[in-house]
């Protein structure tokens, strides 16, 4: 081949190489020498280890290649820094250089100027790394969450299962409390003077106090658990609604507080837990009138909610509302919100929480409206039993044209 | 007279254990947090004055850092072609990087039998995400028969023990 086609195609390929004799002296160079050295005529009677510091300590893989042992010695990717800091990446192969009989008579080192692959190289190993340490932590930290969840579940089991022991615990001591209370305001066993009436009625309303919030408590680790089972039926909401309003009559007139129901007519049966929808709207009726001053007003509505296949209960007051620092937090268990302080209100802050948990078990929703020192309004909704399936279409009549 | 002789010694372990970090502290008393991934080989050198069996010797230690990406494992053996001895290094902070010393210890004697070993557990200033306990790497290290150091690239300590002890190793 023409040596210029060579000295071209070696300058392209960025291609420079040395030769030796049998004692690595370096007898020749050419090719992009500016790869190999910055002065090419210095190169020339240099020890080959000398000009190539990555040859230093391969004595032996040199020596095996003068002896024809060793047809060829490659080192991929060596970095080298320039004088101005840069990282430079070459290919050094070092071959046997045969004379014209063929013996082995030193050693041709060729060095190719790799940089421009190598720098991608680099940048695509420096993603793959990266990648590989992000995901070897988030392996860790899932780890510890998932243990750290694991000890949560436990402390929270341990906690409940407490919980409802201290309920029943103390729950057991008011029956024969309640039963004897009862048998001495009946006269049973003698007629009592008002003082004794008084403060034994005080005994019987702190009984009942203590029945709710040990009814509550048990009533929030079996939510907790889910252990609460349903028995659904078809219910009149508008019959229940008046049962509950004719047991709150005498607490809410004891404040001289108005009570109205107003409940549309026609309406369908409802599927609910009959007790339970007591419950909810009981616990409704009950804050509303602890949150309303003497003479206030409360009133219950029961209509057909906006969404399809639902019954929406309201309770309105015209009481002290709730801040909005609390809003966020009034379903929480054991949250009282600032009213509650301030109107000395009674209750451990489970009412709302539980009556949220029964609500959405049925499937339904309850919400709020409220203005400070204007009054809150509640609104829960219940499904309906046997919705019919619905229709293609509307159900609209069309006359014939 | 002291004699002046020139070793070649490579440092081994997977990537981000810090072996960049061991070498640019030991030759150039230099740290940086940034981590930048080396592909391939890079070579430096660095002359230390040991204690010889025959008398003091001027060492010329050609250090090899090589890249610990998995991508590099074939062309690994040429690079330890010829080493007097390694720093095996691995991570306190992953655990899974001392496992894999093994690897590279069995990869570098197939190349260099008779090579010395140094073990390397660094970042030992990162204490609160210590992975590796010393009792652990004491173990491995005794299973390789070489001496272990704890070290931290970035504070320095115990880097310039580490290599001098390996010096020590490579003129006996």
């Amino acid at each position: 081949m023409d040596p210029a086609i060579t000295r071209l195609i070696l300058q392209d390929l960025k291609i420079a190489y040395a030769i030796t004799d049998a004692n690595l002296e370096v007898v020749d160079v050419g090719g992009a020498v500016d790869v190999l050295c910055d002065e090419p005529e210095t190169c020339l009677g240099c020890s080959l280890p000398d000009m190539v510091p990555e040859l230093i300590g391969c004595e032996k893989v040199l020596a095996d290649i003068l002896d024809g042992d060793l047809p060829r010695f490659e080192l991929a990717w060596t970095n080298r820094e320039t004088a101005d800091g840069r990282t430079l990446y070459l290919t050094i192969v070092d071959l046997p250089y045969r004379d014209r009989t063929g013996c082995v008579a030193g050693i041709l080192h060729l060095v190719q100027d790799v940089t421009e692959m190598g720098l991608v190289d680099r940048q695509l190993a420096q993603n793959r790394n990266e990648l590989r340490l992000l995901r070897d932590q988030l392996t860790r930290q899932n780890l510890a969450l998932a243990a750290a969840n694991a000890e949560l579940r436990r402390l929270s089991e341990m906690k409940s299962a407490f919980v409802s022991v201290a309920a029943h615990e103390l729950r057991t001591p008011l029956a024969p409390i309640r039963g004897y209370v009862e048998v001495l305001l009946d006269g049973d066993v003698g007629p009592l003077n008002e003082e004794q009436r008084e403060y034994l009625e005080v005994v019987q309303r702190s009984v009942r106090r203590l029945r709710t919030l040990t009814d509550n408590l048990l009533d929030v680790t079996r939510i907790e658990a889910g252990r609460i089972e349903l028995l659904l039926q078809r219910t009149d909401l508008s019959a229940l609604i008046k049962t509950i309003t004719a047991e709150y009559r005498p607490h809410v007139e004891a404040k001289a507080q108005s009570l109205t129901l107003h409940a549309s007519s026609h309406l369908p049966p409802a599927l609910c837990d009959q007790a339970r929808a007591e419950q909810i709207i009981g616990n409704l009726l009950s804050n509303a009138s602890k949150y309303t001053p003497e003479g206030g007003q409360i009133a219950i509505g029961l209509e057909l909610a906006h969404k399809r296949g639902f019954l929406q209960v309201s309770v309105a007051d015209n009481g002290v509302g709730i801040p909005v620092e609390d809003q966020s937090k009034l379903f929480d268990r054991f949250f009282r919100a600032k009213s509650a302080v301030l109107t000395g209100a009674s209750g451990a802050g489970l009412g709302l929480h539980i009556t949220r948990s029964l609500v959405e078990l049925h499937g339904g929703r309850i919400w709020f409206e409220t203005e400070l020192g204007q009054g809150s309004t509640f609104y829960v909704t219940f499904p309906i039993a046997d919705v019919p399936a619905m229709n293609s279409g509307d159900s609209t009549a069309t006359a014939e044209v | 007279m002291q004699k002046a002789i020139s070793k070649k010694i490579c440092l081994l372990g997977d990537f981000a254990v810090g072996k960049t970090s061991l070498m640019r502290r030991f030759v150039y008393d230099l740290f940086s947090d940034k981590y930048i991934s080396t592909i391939g080989v890079k070579v430096s050198r660095k002359t230390v004055v040991v204690a010889g069996t025959d008398g003091v010797v001027e060492l010329t230690m050609m250090i090899w850092d090589l890249g610990g990406s998995e991508e590099f494992d074939r062309v690994r053996a040429s690079y330890l072609r010829g080493a007097a001895g390694a720093v095996l290094v691995c991570d306190l902070t992953r655990s899974d990087t001392l496992a894999c010393l093994r690897t590279y210890a069995g990869e570098l004697r197939s190349v260099s039998p008779d090579a010395r070993l140094v073990l390397a557990a660094n970042k030992c200033d990162l204490a609160d995400r210590q992975q590796l306990t010393p009792a652990q790497v004491e173990a491995v290290a005794v299973g390789f028969g070489a001496p272990y150091y704890i070290t931290s690239a970035k504070t320095g300590d115990q880097v310039e023990a580490l290599f001098r002890h390996l010096a020590r190793l490579l003129v006996v």
